[in-house]
């Protein structure tokens, strides 16, 4: 028998469903659309006219141009980066307070879990669109807003299943193995708890790219989100205006886009809870 | 096949596609179960007992499993020719099956009453009102006090003998005519298990059942089968009636099996384990004769040895929470004023039913629970009230063995840095190599090879991983340990070896032990000392060879009795 640990053995999985493999390559040549095109080596030029106004798509022009002329495919281009930075910044701000709030909950208990879970309990009772806006308006218009705004909304989901999953696990014999050895609670909780909840980050994060990069269209069809930039969101807010003149490649363009990347996400996000969650793992 | 045989298997095979090939679970089997009689399979986990009745109900995961080749006649018809439909009709109406963990085998949103009626409407089309009487009159056929509340309860309201007895009403609720009882009573305490024997026994006369009970213990397959086949790595090895095999044991795996499990009274020094009798490639070996030797321990007592832990009036309390803002309303008391003495380099064994104190005794010895009152003195110092740095201290000489070795190992560090990990944290030894080095001849020590180092628990089997465990615990040279239940979730086969191994290192590294069991058994094949406890005190203490002789309370001779004593229920020879 080989030596394999989880994750080994959770790649191995993975490369077993060739969907899953589909949606990986998608999310792989998303991302690097994005650094490509955050580098400037691509759509740098995407504010240059490259042709008479709304062109319908050729050869020359993919998706086609926009009232202005600009090609309507180096504006997806730049769309990309704004979604997965806006993906990639939600998670940077709300993997560490997810974690850290529902772990230290989760171990300790007592008063520090009764206020980790009044503050999660008080962020989830007001809908998440609300917040969102409300925080853009406090904060003014602008990706940097967007970025915050998606942050502080999203850990709360991580939190709540960090939390439960650290109760699970503190009460297990390894834990208390720690303990009797000697083991303090810094030890037992970053040492030996939270490497076996890992993989719920990992899945959560994936499942949750996908919630900031919708929140992201929103609030720029909204007008509430990145001022001066191609966003699949101004996009679609442009073409809800030239769809009646026929031009209906802008709002194609963006919600393709839109539609593979998230379908891409979700597929890969059930992938990796399959290979990942012990739960479903045989014995 | 026979006409008297109510269940025939004829040269069963079941293979598993797995990701590293096809794996035979079962090879060649075949045997009968004659109508009303009692069948015993024997055998360790993983030899295919389970999967042979799984393939029996027809309940094997395809595509994953298939059989290349085998007849099932159950009544005379073939039952692998069965589709599905059929064989629905069949499963929990004409065979039936209690499976061994009553805690999960209960829907805990349904009231039992309601899940004994569900297999009487649907096998037999019985109104909701009559198949709910029907299900009040099973629960008093199999025991339960007041059936006609009891059926209103939640499968958590009930305890653990209790949950088996109601998996056993739903199971005989259609009259079955063959029963699988697959390990039905390994998760129970000794005095349940005995219950549960006799009711199973009990019933089978009054239905007529034919019977195929499933077990890793042979000694409970004494009490309750007529015929025993005994399996061993897919294959069955020996199969004949139940006197045959306890008296004149042909297979070296059946003797083995035989002598692994610790009696009362009399017990070899070391007790001798399936690889006395055979070799790794089933050949036979001649046993060493003074392995087999009778050993007296009351000659060995070390009376005049220190004494190194001393617990006075030890109380262990939990808070009751209750009403609407969860106050504390009542204490319930764990530990309920227990004192002791434990000399240095002896064994206190601690017996006692699940619930009676004697795991939350262990950790407030350890202060893994705080106690609430009383005194544990270590070494002659008070060690109840010390903290931080002393307590760490402390952990450097008194450690414990878990029971269950699939969750006392963390899944996600390989056995290097479990084992290295007690010595990072106390900083002993020099440097990383140092100490691989130390934790190298350890696991060398405790039977397993230098090689394994660098794998994750998963890949090692239950009684490797309470090899593991014990190594853990060792690291640090510890001068006291406590083992809570460390070979209960073992194989008897297994668990002789992991007790061998305890006595190996005890004489080696002059431990001293407490060994926590619900086996009598066990600890007195263990134990200098044994302390019965019962509702958080200890009833009753002496010296092991004296309280198997001659117990003082009623509840220590009922423990004693309970203890499946190997002999068949016709005979009553003794076994060896």
């Amino acid at each position: 028998m080989k030596s394999n640990s989880l994750w080994k053995d959770a790649f191995y999985r993975l490369s077993k469903d060739k969907l899953a493999l589909c949606a990986l390559f998608i999310v792989v040549i998303y991302f690097l659309v994005a650094v490509m095109s955050g580098a400037g080596w691509i759509a740098s030029s995407w504010s240059q006219e490259v042709g008479a106004s709304n062109l319908a798509p050729s050869l020359d022009h993919l998706f086609g141009t926009d009232i202005f002329g600009r090609s309507v495919f180096q504006k997806l281009i730049r769309g990309t980066q704004v979604a997965m930075s806006v993906g990639v910044a939600a998670a940077v701000i709300a993997i560490p307070i997810g974690v850290i709030l529902g772990a230290l909950a989760g171990y300790f208990g007592g008063w520090v879990d009764d206020f980790v879970t009044w503050l999660y309990t008080t962020f989830s009772s007001v809908p998440n669109i609300m917040l969102l806006i409300s925080i853009t308006l406090i904060l003014g218009k602008g990706i940097f807003s967007v970025y915050v705004a998606l942050g502080a909304t999203s850990w709360v989901n991580l939190c709540r299943l960090i939390r439960g999953e650290v109760m699970k696990h503190k009460e297990r014999e390894y834990v208390q193995a720690a303990g009797a050895i000697g083991g303090g609670h810094f030890r037992k909780l970053f040492r030996h708890i939270l490497p076996n909840v890992g993989h719920i980050i990992i899945i959560n994060t994936s499942m949750q790219f996908q919630v900031a990069i919708k929140s992201e269209v929103i609030l720029s069809y909204l007008g509430l989100g990145v001022q001066g930039e191609p966003s699949w969101g101004t996009m679609i807010d442009d073409a809800k205006l030239e769809l009646v003149r026929g031009v209906w490649w802008q709002l194609a363009g963006a919600t393709i886009a839109m539609f593979l990347i998230l379908l891409a996400f979700n597929i890969l996000g059930d992938a990796l809870r399959d290979a990942l969650d012990p739960k479903l793992k045989g014995k | 096949m026979s006409s008297h045989s109510i269940l025939s298997v004829k040269n069963l095979t079941v293979e598993f596609q797995t990701s590293e090939g096809l794996l035979r679970a079962v090879n060649n089997v075949s045997f009968d179960i004659p109508q009303g009689k009692t069948i015993g399979i024997v055998g360790e986990s993983g030899s295919g007992k389970s999967v042979t009745s799984l393939a029996v109900m027809g309940l094997l995961q395809k595509p994953a499993a298939r059989i290349p080749n085998g007849e099932i006649y159950f009544n005379g018809q073939d039952l692998l020719k069965f589709d599905e439909q059929q064989m629905r009709s069949l499963r929990g109406n004409d065979i039936s099956m209690i499976f061994q963990e009553p805690m999960t085998s209960l829907n805990p949103v349904f009231k039992v009453g309601e899940q004994i009626s569900e297999a009487l409407r649907v096998h037999k089309n019985l109104s909701k009102k009559e198949a709910w009487d029907k299900a009040v009159y099973l629960m008093n056929q199999v025991g339960i006090p007041k059936p006609e509340l009891s059926a209103h309860k939640y499968p958590h309201e009930m305890s653990g003998g209790q949950k088996q007895r109601v998996m056993i009403a739903m199971a005989i609720s259609c009259e079955p005519k063959l029963l699988i009882a697959d390990e039905p009573t390994t998760a129970l305490d000794v005095t349940i298990q005995k219950q549960v024997l006799e009711l199973l026994q009990k019933l089978q006369a009054e239905y007529k059942m034919s019977m195929m009970f499933i077990t890793h213990d042979l000694g409970v397959i004494g009490d309750i089968a007529d015929d025993v086949v005994v399996m061993y790595r897919s294959n069955v090895v020996e199969k004949n009636h139940a006197e045959t095999i306890f008296q004149s044991a042909q297979h070296p795996y059946t003797k083995g099996l035989l002598a692994c499990r610790p009696k009362l009274g009399a017990n070899p020094k070391r007790l001798l384990t399936v690889s006395d009798f055979m070799t790794d490639s089933g050949e036979e070996k001649i046993v060493p004769v003074e392995r087999v030797q009778v050993f007296d321990k009351e000659i060995e007592l070390k009376e005049s040895s220190p004494v190194l832990l001393e617990i006075d009036q030890l109380v262990t309390q939990f808070p009751i929470k209750g009403g609407l803002f969860g106050r504390t309303v009542d204490h319930f008391k764990a530990v309920d004023g227990v004192s002791f003495k434990l000399k240095k380099g002896q064994t206190l064994g601690l017996v006692g039913e699940s619930g009676c104190g004697k795991t939350t005794l262990g950790r407030s010895i350890l202060r893994l629970v705080e106690p609430s009152s009383g005194k544990i003195i270590y070494d002659g110092k008070d060690i109840t009230h010390v903290h931080h740095e002393e307590l760490r201290q402390l952990r450097k000489k008194m450690q414990i063995i878990f029971q269950d070795p699939y969750s006392s190992l963390n899944p996600r560090m390989t056995i290097a840095d479990i084992l290295m990990e007690p010595l990072n944290i106390h900083k002993v030894g020099a440097n990383k190599n140092e100490r691989f080095d130390m934790a190298r001849e350890l696991i060398e020590k405790v039977g397993l090879k230098s090689n394994h180092m660098g794998r994750y628990p998963h890949e090692f089997s239950g009684g490797q991983r309470q090899r593991i465990c014990i190594a853990r615990a060792l690291m640090l040279k510890p001068e006291f340990v406590i083992c809570d239940e460390s070979v209960s979730a073992l194989d008897v086969s297994i668990q002789a070896q992991v007790l061998n191994l305890l006595l190996d290192l005890q004489q080696e590294f002059g431990l001293t032990y407490i060994f926590i069991s619900h086996d009598l058994g066990v600890v007195n094949f263990i134990a200098d000392e044994v302390g019965v406890m019962y509702a958080g005190k200890i009833i009753e203490m002496d010296k092991a060879s004296r309280i198997y002789k001659n117990a003082k309370q009623d509840y220590t001779r009922s423990l004693l009795s309970a203890i499946p004593k190997g002999i068949t229920k016709n005979s009553m020879a003794p076994l060896i």
